[in-house]
């Protein structure tokens, strides 16, 4: 070694040039989801001034209809249009999953953050409570509390629901928060002087979003799911307002004399449930930076 | 205590409530450090000098520590502070580089918001002022093309410049000490050198003292003033670097340096290690706490605990019932 700084030259020059990032597209699929995702809900907020028929007029004329170019989608057993009432139905389906989940995280996520950064008896008690609700399935649950608490309203869908999400989320975000709140980089921005609040808003929600943000995506499409599953059983929005699980619960009916009455209202759930599983995994992936390389 | 002394630490003890019993993890430690001083804490694993730093820094876990004696530092009483009154000092006068570089930066905030961070919060810099003083502050440590880096995450970096990074942020707020884990013990040799060097020079520019907690004699030798050496939770010789390498009286000190590889033996020279373990703190020996594995354990050495007491060289104590003698010494 004739030059002994040239070893510590190369060694510079090696981390120096440690490659950025590679720019990572989110890709063709993943825009074609939140298109998908995006249809739905402006198509939800906007069913009014569409030029849609009327999803509870009963045109007697055409019952059990299969598409044609009036009704895009056919008719059901009493000459409603279909297409009109998918359009109507993610109403509902969209206001309780979003409603739920706003319920779920506004209250599961800040105690799951607290409880993981605090640690102790505060998290001790919070997570044996939660822990105690979890035990009970929340299925059952919702439909023992949603078939006695009567008139059902679409209010008191979303805050049955809204309080059986919390735990689930609870539990989850506490997870992942714990996972980060004991790492050094935590320490090093307590002895930096930032106050309690500053380490759980800047250091630890920034490493936590990603995983909530996937969580909340999974969880929209599991009250989706949910949803149809009380409006299967009765337990939804009252007839003759559509909602995606009432849909294919009439549908039964007149599933031999009309298969399409089932497989519309399917397949425009699947499709939902389906991008937004995509977009949340696609998110999850593209955004976990910590993961990369520590 | 004179004008200059930055550090005051006086019989401190830091005691963990155990199931087993309680656990000194620092036994009466004391010891000062002047303005822009180098002070080495040196020791095996578990010798307490991490919980020493920790505690001298304020951090401790919220229960079952209790925590005895006083850290003065630069006037503020560290012990028995409150976490409101510690934030006052933690970054502006003592700041703490860690281990690992890896998990001592938030993998998801780009290098440069890390920095800035402490100056827009704590000096209540603008968002263009702070991003200035980011990048001559990057640039200080020698970081390339820091405007660039400014912008960059955690993970595009290599260790030894995450380490840097990790410098930069504990000197945004010009801290008087700063105190440093072990701060190389995760990088390679060739950057670990890189890493002492910088902080060596940090320390004359920044007009700072540092502690280097560490367990390679070889990292203290050459950029510390002086040493502490310290075996079960306790100080068992301290001085100048160059009296505890050159004339140091207790067999503990001389067992640490014939441990550590030299450039001057031999090749294929075995190195000495040191036989048994270190004590378990909860059940510490009587006597001295190293007479178990001491060659020179005599009947006092096991049932009395020697004190620090002062040798020849100004500022050189060592606590021995049968210390070395002052002629032998392996100079450095």
């Amino acid at each position: 070694m004739s030059n002994p700084n040239f070893l510590n030259e190369l060694v510079e020059e090696a981390s120096v040039h440690t490659q950025p990032l590679r720019k990572r597209r989110l890709g063709f699929l993943f825009w074609l989801c939140v298109g998908w995702i995006a249809l739905n809900i402006l198509g939800a907020i906007f069913a009014n001034l569409l030029p849609l028929i009327n999803p509870l007029f009963q045109n007697y004329n055409v019952v059990n209809a299969g598409p044609s170019l009036h009704h895009l989608l056919g008719t059901d057993d009493l000459g409603r249009d279909i297409f009109s009432r998918i359009v109507f139905g993610s109403r509902v389906s969209i206001e309780v999953s979003l409603g739920a989940m706003l319920i779920g995280f506004g209250i599961g996520a800040p105690l799951g953050m607290l409880a993981a950064y605090r640690r102790g008896t505060f998290d001790a008690v919070l997570s044996t409570v939660m822990y105690v609700f979890l035990a009970f399935p929340a299925i059952i649950a919702t439909i023992a509390v949603l078939s006695f608490w009567t008139p059902r309203s679409l209010l008191k869908i979303i805050v049955v629901v809204g309080i059986a999400a919390i735990p689930l989320v609870y539990r989850v975000i506490r997870g992942a928060t714990l996972n980060f709140a004991t790492r050094d980089f935590v320490v090093a921005a307590k002895v930096q002087g930032a106050t309690d609040r500053r380490i759980l808003m800047k250091e630890l929600l920034p490493n936590v979003a990603p995983i909530g943000v996937s969580f909340l995506l999974v969880g929209i499409a599991t009250v989706v799911t949910l949803e149809g599953a009380l409006a299967f059983l009765g337990l939804s929005v009252n007839p003759p307002t559509p909602s995606w699980g009432n849909m294919i619960n009439e549908s039964l009916a007149n599933l031999q004399v009309n298969p399409w009455l089932a497989i519309f209202p399917s397949a425009a759930m699947c499709l939902f449930l389906l991008s937004l599983n995509f977009i949340g995994d696609r998110l999850r992936s593209h955004y976990d930076i910590s993961e990369i390389k520590l | 205590m004179s004008d200059d002394t930055l550090l005051v630490v006086k019989d401190l003890h830091t005691t963990f409530d155990t199931p087993r019993g309680p656990l000194a993890a620092v036994g009466g430690v004391s010891f000062e450090l002047g303005q822009n001083e180098t002070l080495g804490i040196v020791g095996e694993s578990g010798s307490g000098k991490t919980v020493l730093s920790r505690t001298i820094m304020g951090l401790q876990p919220r229960k079952n520590v209790e925590v005895t004696g006083s850290v003065r530092l630069n006037g503020f009483e560290v012990v028995g502070a409150s976490e409101k009154e510690k934030r006052t000092i933690w970054g502006l006068e003592v700041a703490m580089v860690f281990q690992d570089p890896m998990t001592s930066l938030n993998p998801v905030l780009r290098v440069g918001k890390q920095i800035d961070e402490i100056l827009r919060v704590r000096l209540g810099m603008s968002k263009a002022d702070a991003k200035a003083r980011a990048i001559e502050l990057l640039e200080l440590v020698g970081i390339p093309s820091p405007t660039e880096r400014y912008r960059v995450y955690p993970g595009e970096l290599s260790g030894g410049m995450r380490q840097r990074v990790v410098i930069a942020t504990a000197l945004a707020g010009s801290p008087k000490l700063l105190m440093a884990d072990e701060p190389t013990t995760g990088l390679d040799v060739t950057i670990q050198a890189q890493i002492l060097n910088l902080l060596d020079g940090l320390k004359t520019k920044m007009q700072m003292s540092v502690v280097l907690v560490t367990h390679d004699l070889g990292v203290v030798a050459t950029r510390t003033s002086r040493i502490i050496v310290m075996y079960a939770g306790r100080i068992v010789e301290t001085g100048s670097t160059r009296d505890v390498f050159a004339h140091h009286r207790m067999p503990y000190t001389r067992a640490l340096l014939e441990g550590s590889p030299k450039v001057s033996n031999p090749s294929h020279t075995r190195l000495l290690a040191i036989p048994g373990r270190p004590p378990n703190l909860l059940d510490l020996p009587k006597g001295c706490a190293f007479a178990p594995r001491c060659a020179f354990a005599t009947d006092q050495c096991r049932e009395e605990r020697p004190e620090l007491e002062a040798a020849d060289e100004p500022g050189h104590t060592f606590a021995c019932w049968n210390p070395l003698p002052v002629t032998e010494g392996v100079p450095a």
